[in-house]
Parts: structure tokens; sequence; C-alpha cells
């Protein structure tokens, strides 16, 4: 950048500047236009849209997903009693009353609703006469000792210890199969409005001081997913209050405050309009990004109302002051912006629907900053004006450097800069060393996207540790030809594929057709557990097989999922288990089989962590290669770029040491989260750069530049650091796990960035003068 | 299993070539596969637990046997050349045992359980049945051809239905052939190191007199014309029992040669037959039926127990009593007087064989694996 004015920027503030009526007039009909559009962006939860729709796992799953849909969608509610047994009148009452209004809960699948109370739920034995059986609770139930002892006996008998009655018998289980779509009216099953139900019809009902109740389930997650993030409103007002506070603490005047304020939050609802129009929509991992844009927003509108305060007081009217604030900002604004565009849209590498969204919204967000932060801004000012109290504050403290920014003005002299230097050295070998320990998907056990001590974990925890079924599913499916699926060879090489499963660390239980078989061998041959196995004749196995539930295998009999129950969902443990199956089809090939992954909420995520471990360093290349690429062409300097992107990589490198520490898995969630940090950290970097480069130019000393840099544009840097990581710090408390570990990282990098580019950039410099060569 | 894949590792071999590591079977049969070394083979569906020596060895599912010294408190895996399930094992010595299971495989050991190696399989069993049916056909041949002219039209005619009916069975088990191995054995009684017996379905009875070298059939020499399953074997007072479908209790007093058929007091199956320490005789099976003889000749009178699931072992308790176990937990103590005492165990798990340890408590073994209990049979923390 010279001292002559860009010609292009010429006719752009020329543009600007001498029609701003007419500029006005347009940014008001659009902001109309789309606010009315932004108004009707909803949050939305699409399943298929959080998964990587071109993994093999996921390929292999929607061939079957139809095939698969009884296995899924399932409510527990687990009603337990601190009080004795459930062997009590009082209990049976309670869960008779508790099973009847379950059953009248709209989107409940009602034929498939057990509980020991429902009919369907029934003991069988074996007699001479063959098998007997009835309803768990007696006929002649009167709740007295002598029903309450057969009840027991029935139980027993019924192998529902562990499934619908805690080992403890000190609770028991009612089981909600859900319909998706209501058979009735067609409509989506509204889980917002059924987790509601759950709550006030079941839970605040009919919990006391000795019955609890415990509920689980995909569904029960969605809604208490959707209610947090209303909270999510919540946070962005906390953001908006506390940056305006922040604005004006910084500039003294109200005028400036508010209109940085309105421009970014114009900035935001450009672009919730925009995605709205586009089709795309607003999901709980693309929360983020009118945070972001808000954030991005207030940065530049910061740099840019500082350099308008800076003009007024040396002695430059209002307009001309915004004037030359845009001509001044212009070129370091645009390069930023571009290159956090640019940056974001990388992320598009990833092939997972909401990192997706959250790109594209995020490119248009940083789009729309350029418009409104840049352009409207400056236009706003050009009327407004800083106030004079606004100008007097900025005459005031810049003669008077605050001690904070004084501090920071060492950093150019020898002694901090390697000081500094080293210090960064060892917060690289830090981040290195911790980083090797990062671990890719969710660490928590439980439903990660609630913390580990929200009510739905703690419930999902009392179902795992009194019942014998986890919810942690990894469904490998059996795929023959049609009517082949329960071929005697099929069974036997799938039997020894679940035991060789049942084996492997981490897995709990398998069942799959193949148990069901054996459980038919044992059933029909007079309960003699010496008859537990397959048979060879195929008119024996398809006898043993004639009880198979629903879904177990398909209607052509061309494939049988095998369910595998697992401890947990980490990453590890899912890992073991698909290599686990590899294992197995390498060295068990037989022909007309193929066992395939993966189905089940764990099949699916492992899908997604092998998507998402592939992803992090293609996407990290393509960000840095975005930003160093637009940086040399802004700045025509290695060493420039060296300046700039080295502190960047700093934090993202212990970033990752951070989130290894703090138990924060790469996942879907955090993945975007560390291109978006070097997406907002270049802006710092480029602007602190400018205006030493500036100084260099005029041939001032490194010392003096960086001072100079520091009053100028340093300030604003400090400043929007420092206000954006209060901002999404907000986010730490959020009730949604993965959006506070989204607010922990982001609020770490906004400060570790701010920190990166007031220390280490004139810490480089200083490295590079050293060596007799200028940065530029 | 993969023959062929192991042929040509070998031909790598000898020609020098990189061998590879990673064999895949692409003929997988589970009577002729190893058993999968498990790191949860005490979890799997077990059938029967015994003592070798001071040795526990228990057997089960996927053809896994396990086993533990009396101090030690960890099971070992045996290594075991096939992975059917196993429904019985016994032992003659501290060395020497047999272990039966589905798809006729029978199994035998000479140190004491750790490893064990195939002595027939389902296809060897299907030509000792083609072979047995064949000869027993040409000895009825012979017979009918012998018949003197002035014998009577019925004994004819009965030679003729048996003949005809062995050449049935020889006829099928040739198409056996075809189909594979289907019957499974259900019991094992090792007598002594040479003397075998082995029980299984649609009236199957073995012994072997050169330690499972040799087998031969006796399915013709007990009362069994429907080919009723035989579910359970014992030995005591000299005498083998063998017990089954429709209530059916034969003894020999021979070591096997010939058999008679005790009166049974019920016509529903028996799962057990023990001989306790008082010389009584009991019989159990489905459904609670409990019957006891005070001796060897004596009538089997019924015994009332509340649970009615079925009975799967008996044995000697302390002072006289027995202990017995079933499906559905069921765990019960027939004390000297009559008295009885009935638990469940928590599970709810079928129970199929239990022992006595060292110190008194019990090791049991079913549906899940192994259970253990205290000496007054209450449950042990797990």
């Amino acid at each position: 950048m010279s001292k002559q004015i860009h010609t292009t920027e010429v006719v752009l503030e020329k543009a600007l500047f001498k029609f701003r009526p007419f500029w006005f007039v347009i940014f008001a009909l659009l902001t109309a236009f789309l606010a009315w559009h932004a108004s009707q962006v909803r949050p939305e939860a699409s399943f298929t849209k959080m998964i990587p729709t071109n993994h093999p796992f996921i390929q292999n799953y929607f061939k079957h997903a139809d095939d698969l849909s009884t296995l899924g969608n399932v409510v527990r509610i687990a009603v337990e009693t601190t009080d004795g047994d459930i062997f009590t009148p009082e209990y049976q009452k309670l869960l008779q009353e508790v099973t009847d209004e379950v059953f009248f809960i709209p989107g409940v699948d009602r034929s498939g609703l057990k509980s020991i109370w429902t009919p369907n739920v029934r003991w069988s034995e074996v007699t001479e006469e063959g098998f007997v059986g009835g309803p768990v609770i007696p006929d002649t139930w009167d709740a007295s000792a002598a029903s309450l002892d057969q009840l027991r006996t029935n139980i027993l008998r019924s192998g529902e210890v562990g499934n619908l009655v805690a080992n403890n018998f000190r609770s028991a289980l009612i089981y909600v199969p859900l319909n998706e779509v209501n058979p009735d009216t067609g409509e989506a099953l509204d889980y917002q409005e059924f987790s509601e139900n759950l709550e006030n019809l079941i839970r605040d009902k009919y919990e006391s001081d000795t019955i609890k109740i415990h509920i689980t389930g995909f569904a029960k997650i969605i809604g208490d997913l959707i209610e947090g993030a209303e909270q999510v409103g919540l946070f962005f007002l906390l953001a908006i209050i506390i940056t305006l506070l922040m604005l004006y603490i910084y500039s003294r005047c109200w005028r400036s405050a508010l209109a940085v304020l309105s421009c970014s939050f114009i900035a935001v609802v450009w672009q919730l309009g925009i995605i709205k129009l586009i089709g795309s929509g607003i999901n709980p991992y693309s929360m983020l990004v009118p945070f972001l844009v808000f954030a991005i927003g207030v940065s530049h509108g910061v740099q840019i109302i500082n350099a308008i305060a800076n003009n007024r007081v040396d002695g430059h009217d209002k307009f001309d002051s915004s004037k030359l604030a845009f001509r001044g900002l212009y070129i370091a604004g645009l390069t930023a912006l571009v290159s956090d565009a640019i940056g974001f849209t990388t992320l598009m590498v990833i092939d997972i629907a909401v990192i997706q969204e959250l790109a594209i919204a995020a490119s248009i967000g940083v789009a729309v900053v350029v418009l409104t932060n840049l352009g409207l801004l400056p236009l706003i000012m050009s009327y407004i004006g800083v106030s004079p109290k606004g100008t007097e504050y900025t005459a005031k403290v810049r003669g008077e450097r605050h001690p904070v920014l004084n501090f920071f003005t060492h950093f150019s002299r020898p002694k901090y800069a390697y000081t500094a230097l080293v210090v960064a050295l060892i917060g690289l070998g830090w981040g290195l060393y911790y980083g090797q320990q990062m671990k890719i998907g969710d660490l928590d056990a439980g439903a990660p996207e609630l913390r580990p001590d929200s009510r739905y974990n703690l419930d999902n925890q009392f179902i795992v540790d009194n019942y014998s079924s986890s919810t942690d599913i990894f469904v490998v499916m059996a795929e023959t030809e049609p009517s082949q699926c329960i071929a005697y060879d099929n069974l036997e090489v799938m039997d020894r594929f679940s035991w060789h499963m049942q084996n492997t660390p981490g897995v709990q239980d398998v069942k799959s057709v193949v148990y069901v078989a054996k459980m038919g061998g044992y059933g029909l041959n007079e309960g003699n557990l010496k008859w537990f196995s397959l048979n060879r004749n195929q008119y024996v196995l398809n006898a043993n097989t004639s009880r198979t539930p629903p879904g177990l295998i398909n209607p052509d009999c061309s494939m049988a999922p095998i369910i595998i129950y697992l401890n947990d969902h980490k990453a590890e443990t899912l890992k073991t288990v698909v290599a686990a199956v590899d294992n197995f089809n390498q060295s068990y090939q037989q022909e007309g089989l193929e066992l395939l992954m993966a189905a089940g909420n764990s099949g699916i995520e492992a899908a997604t962590n092998s998507v998402i471990e592939d992803a992090q360093y293609e996407m990290l290349l393509w960000v840095y290669g975005v930003v160093i690429v637009l940086c040399l062409i802004t700045f025509r300097s290695i060493r420039t770029v060296i300046c700039i992107v080295l502190p960047l990589m700093l934090t993202t490198i212990m970033s990752q040491g951070l989130m290894a520490v703090l138990g924060i898995g790469v996942k879907v969630a955090t993945l975007p989260v560390i291109a978006l940090g070097v997406g907002i950290g270049v802006d710092y970097g480029i602007y602190i750069y400018t205006k030493i480069k500036e100084g260099l130019e005029q041939g001032m000393h490194l010392d003096d530049c960086y001072k100079y840099a520091l009053d100028s544009t340093g300030k604003a840097v400090g400043f929007t650091g420092l206000t954006l990581a209060i901002g999404v710090a907000t986010w730490i408390f959020s009730p949604i796990k993965f959006q506070a570990d989204m607010g922990i990282l982001l609020t770490f990098m906004f400060l570790w960035n701010m920190l990166g580019a007031l220390i280490l950039i004139p810490a480089l410099a200083r490295l590079f003068a050293r060596f007799g060569k200028q940065i530029h | 299993m993969g023959r062929i894949t192991a042929w040509s590792g070998v031909m790598l071999a000898l020609f020098g070539l990189p061998t590879v590591a990673a064999e895949t079977v692409t003929d997988y049969d589970v009577m002729l596969t190893p058993a999968m070394q498990a790191p949860k083979a005490s979890t799997a569906t077990l059938t029967e637990i015994t003592k070798a020596g001071s040795r526990q060895v228990a057997v089960g599912d996927f053809g896994v046997v396990i086993y533990r010294d009396e101090d030690a408190p960890n099971w070992q895996q045996a290594a075991v050349d096939t992975s059917v399930l196993l429904t019985a094992v016994s032992f003659a010595n501290a060395e020497q045992g047999w272990a039966v299971g589905h798809h006729g495989v029978v199994m035998t050991t000479t140190d004491g359980g750790q490893s064990w190696q195939r002595q027939m399989d389902g296809f060897d069993f299907i030509e000792l049945q083609i072979e047995h049916y064949k000869q027993v056909a040409e000895q009825l041949a012979e017979e009918v051809d012998n018949l003197p002219d002035n014998s009577s039209f019925s004994e004819r005619d009965d030679l003729e239905f048996q003949l005809e009916e062995a050449l049935f069975r020889a006829e099928s088990a040739e198409l056996a052939r075809e189909e594979g191995p289907t019957k499974p054995f259900l019991d094992v009684l090792a007598i002594d190191s040479q003397t075998i017996f082995v029980a299984g379905a649609y009236g199957t009875l073995l012994r072997s007199t050169d330690g499972g070298q040799s087998w031969e059939m006796l399915d013709q020499r007990i009362e069994n014309p429907d080919g009723l399953h035989i579910n359970a074997l014992t030995y005591g007072q000299g005498s083998v029992y063998a017990v089954g479908e429709g209530g059916q209790i034969f003894r020999s007093d021979d070591q096997g040669d010939s058999w008679i058929m005790l009166d049974s007091p019920y016509y529903g199956s028996f799962f057990e037959v023990f001989v306790d320490q008082s010389e009584r005789v009991w019989v159990a099976g489905l459904r609670g039926n409990i019957f006891v003889a005070e001796h060897a000749d004596a009538e089997f009178e019924p015994l009332a127990i509340n649970d009615r699931v079925n009975i799967n072992q008996i044995i000697d308790g302390p002072d006289g009593s027995v202990i017995l176990v079933g499906n559905a937990g069921l765990m019960a103590q027939i004390f000297a007087n009559g008295e009885m005492s009935q638990q469940r165990h928590n599970s709810g798990a079928s129970l199929t064989d239990i022992i006595t340890n060292a110190d008194g408590s019990y090791t049991l073994v079913g549906q899940r694996g192994v259970l253990e209990v205290q000496a007054d049979l209450s449950q042990a923390s797990q």
C-alpha cells in the first residue's frame, strides 16, 4: 500500500460518499426485506444433515434404513422407588397408572408399548403338553401378598429381569416405541411437544419423595436440545449488552457504540435472511454463526470508529473523518474479510451437511459484514459523527498511553521480543505434546450433546446401571441373497461373528436372529439348555426362528441386523469395534453373506468420526492455504505472511492441546471452530501489521512503528479480542454440551489470537530486523 | 476350515515365498474350527461343570472349555479343536476326560482338560450309523432267511418290520451325508479310562471300550422303538443309568451290554438321573418333577417342589442332603429328612450344573456362564 490512494479505492470511496442518501435507501430496503425473511428462520434438527451421507457406513445404512426403522426410536421411562422394592401394592398401582398415562400420549406406538402392566409382556413355560404362559400380571391380581408373590415368580420366568425390571428390583421400565409419522394424520412427530408431555404428564405428575422418574431416548434428547437452543437467544442478548457496554467504555460515545452495534446487528439480520432465501436453515451447530458474524462485525466496526475518532482529534470534520477512515482501513478490512469468507468456505471439504451449512452461513455472514461495517458504518458515521465527548476522550487517551497498552510496546524490543518468542515456543511445545492426545469424537458417556451432569445423562446413567440393555448401539447388517438370511451356513458364520464381537473390549452384548434361533432351539426342546444351538436341518431352523420379533430380519429375508450393545460411544471404543468387524471380515468370508457396517447411533458416530479424522488436517491445510495466498497477494512479502500466520498457527496448535487437556473431542461441533478461529485471528494480524508496515515505509524505527500501530489499530484489536471473548464466553453456560465446548474454544482463540497479534507480530518483526531484514 | 489356504501356506513356506499371516476361512464349519480364544469365555452359555482331580472344568457354547485349579480364582480357557455347543463333560481320572456336543462331536483330553482333540465328528458318526444299520439289516436278513418254515406269521412279520426299519435308518444316515450331522449328543459318562458312554438325541446311545478309539451303537439294546432322546447318564453301585424323553429310565448292570427298562413314575422328560451318597436313585426333569427311589430296586416316589420349572442337575450336598438346580434360577436343597429349602438365583438364568468348592460354597453354570453362591445357597456378591 502506498501513500497514493489506490484507483479502485478512489472509485469506491467516491461512489460511496457521493451518493450517501441513495445508499441509505438501498440499505434500508434490503434490511427490511431480509429482516422479514430472517424472522421466518426456525431452528431445525435434521438427523441426515448431521451425518456424513457419502461414507460407506451411512450408504449401507441408508440402503436398509426402512428395515432398520423399528430398532430406533424408543423412549425408556424407569419408575424407581426409593422405599423398598417394586413388590408393593402402592408401587404396582402407580406403575399401572403411569403405563396408562403414557399410552395416551400422542406419538406413542401403542401396540409396541411394553411394561409389566401391558398384556403383551408374558411369561412362558414348557410343560408336558407344550408351551404354557400368560401375562406377567396374574389374571387374579388383587394386590394381595399372594398375587405379589405370583407376580415375582412370573417376572422371574418371563426373562424380563434386566429388561423391564431392574436387576435390583427397585425400579421397572416402560418401553415406549414412537411413531415418527402419525399413522392417522400423517404428521411428523413433534419432538418438542412430545418431550414436554413426558415432563408434564409423567415426571411432574408422578414424581414424589419415594418415586423417581428417569427418562431416556432420542426423542428426549432432541426435546432437551431444542429447549436448550432456546436459551441461545438469551446468550445473544447478553452478548449484545456486554458488547454495547464495552463499546461505550472504549469510545465514551453512545453514538458510535450504537452505530457499530446496529451495523453488526444488521449484518446478522442480512445473513439470516439470505440463508433463509437460499433455502438453507439454522441448526444447533450453526447457531454459532450469528454470534460470529456479530463478533466480526464489531471487530471491524471498532477499527472504523477508532479511526474516525482519531481523525476527529486530528481536526477533520465528521464527513472527512469517515472518508479518511474508510480510505485507511479499506484494504486491510477487505483482505481480512475476504480471507475469512474464503477460509470459512474451505469447511465445505467436510462431507457433513451441518458443517457445510455452517460454512455457507459463515461465509455469507462475513461477506455481508463487508457491506455493513465497511460500507454502511462509515456512511452512518459521516452523518452522526463521533460525539464531542468521545473525541475529547480519544484525544485524552492518545497522549497518555494506557499502562496495559504501554506494556505491549516493549515487545518490539529485543529483550521482550526474544522472551516472548521463547514463551511462544514453550506454548508450541505444550500444544504439540498435548495435541497428540487429542481425541476424535465424543469422550463422555450418555448423550454427548448434553452435559454429563444434565438431567438426561443422569437418567441415562441410572438406566445403564440398573438394566442390562445399553443405549449405545452399533448395528452390523448381515446381507444375503433373498430368503437366505436364516440359511444354516449364514447363521453359523453370524453366530461366530457374534461371539467374536461379544469378546471385543467395550461390547456388552450382541443380539440378532441367531440368538432367536438358538433360543428357539432351547425353547422348542422343552427348555433344555443343551439345545441352545443352531441345527443344520433348515426345517428345524425355520421352526426355531418362527418367533423372530419384527426388525430382526427384513421382509424378504435378505438382511438381518446384528445389534451390538456397547459400554459407551467413546471414539476409542468405536474404533476397536470397527477394527474387530474388519478383522472378522478378513478372517471369514462366506459366499453370499456380507457383514456390512454400520447403523445404530454408535455405527453412525463411527462413520462421523472417521470422516472428521480424515478432514481435520485437510481442513487446516485449506484454511491456511487460503489465508497465506490472500496475504501474499495483498502484501507481496513472504516475511509479512510469516509474521501474520505464525501466531495463528500457534493458537491452532495450542487450542488442540487445550482440547486434549479439557477432554473436548474433535467432532462435528468443534471441528469448524478451529477454522473459524483462524479466520477471526487473521483480522487482528492484518490490522496490526498494516500499521507497522505503514510506519516502516515512512522510515520510522521498528519500536516507533509498533507504538504507532498500537495507538491506532492495536488498541482496537486488544479491545475487540476482549469484548468478543467475553461475548462468546456466555456460551460456556449453555446447557448444550457442544455449544459450551464451542464457547470455551472460541473464547480461548479470540484471546490468544489477540495476544498473538499484539505480542508475536512485533517480536517476529524484531527477529527479522536482527538479521537485517525488513518485514515488508 | 481353510484346509486349502493352510495347504497353500505350506507350499509358500516350502518355496521360500513370504507367508501371509492372515488366513481367510471361506468354508467355515463350526464342527471343524478350533474354539476362539475368548476373554469372556466364562460368560458363555455353559452346560456342565465337573472335577478332574482337584481341577474344575466347565464346557459350553462356542466350543468353550474353561478350567481352574481349586485354589485359583481365575478361569483359563482350554485349547479345543471344535466350536460346537458342548453339552456334557466327564472325567475318568484327573487327566483323561471326554466332552460331547452338537453335530456329533466327541472331544477328549489327556492333560486334565487343558487341551482337547476331536475323537469323533458328526460325519464319522454318520458313517458309524450307516455301518451299524447295514450290519443290523444283514443280520436280520439272515435271520429271516433262516427262519424255519413252520415259524409263525407274526414272528416273520416282526422280523421283516425290523429289517425294513434298519434299512430305512441306514438309508437316512446315508442321506445325512449330504445334509451334514444334525443329531446332538447330550451326555457323556466315563466309567474308567477305557469305558465311555455317550447319549444323545433320537435314542442315540454309544459305548467305547478302548478309550474312545472305536465306538459301538447300543441304540438297539434299549427298548426305545420311537427313538426318544436319551438326556442323561449316570453311574452308581456298579450300574449305568440312562434317562430321557417320555419318562424312560434304563439301567444296565453289565457295563452296557444289556439294559432293563424301569417302571417310570412319569410320562414327561427326565433331564437328570443321579445315585446319591446314600445309594438313593434320583430322577428329575420337566416342570419340577422329581422322584426318588430308596435303593436301586425300590419304587420311585414323587417329591413336591413349589417351582414348576425344569430340574437340570442333582449333586450330593452336606449331611446326606442333595442340591439341585434348574431353569429360571432354581436352586434347592433336599435334606436327609425330606425337608426342602428353595431359592431363586437373582439372574433368573437357567442353571444347568453345580459343583461343591473346597470351602463348601458352590460354583454354578448355566445360561449366563459361571455364577458363584455361598454354602447356604445365598448369592455371593458378583
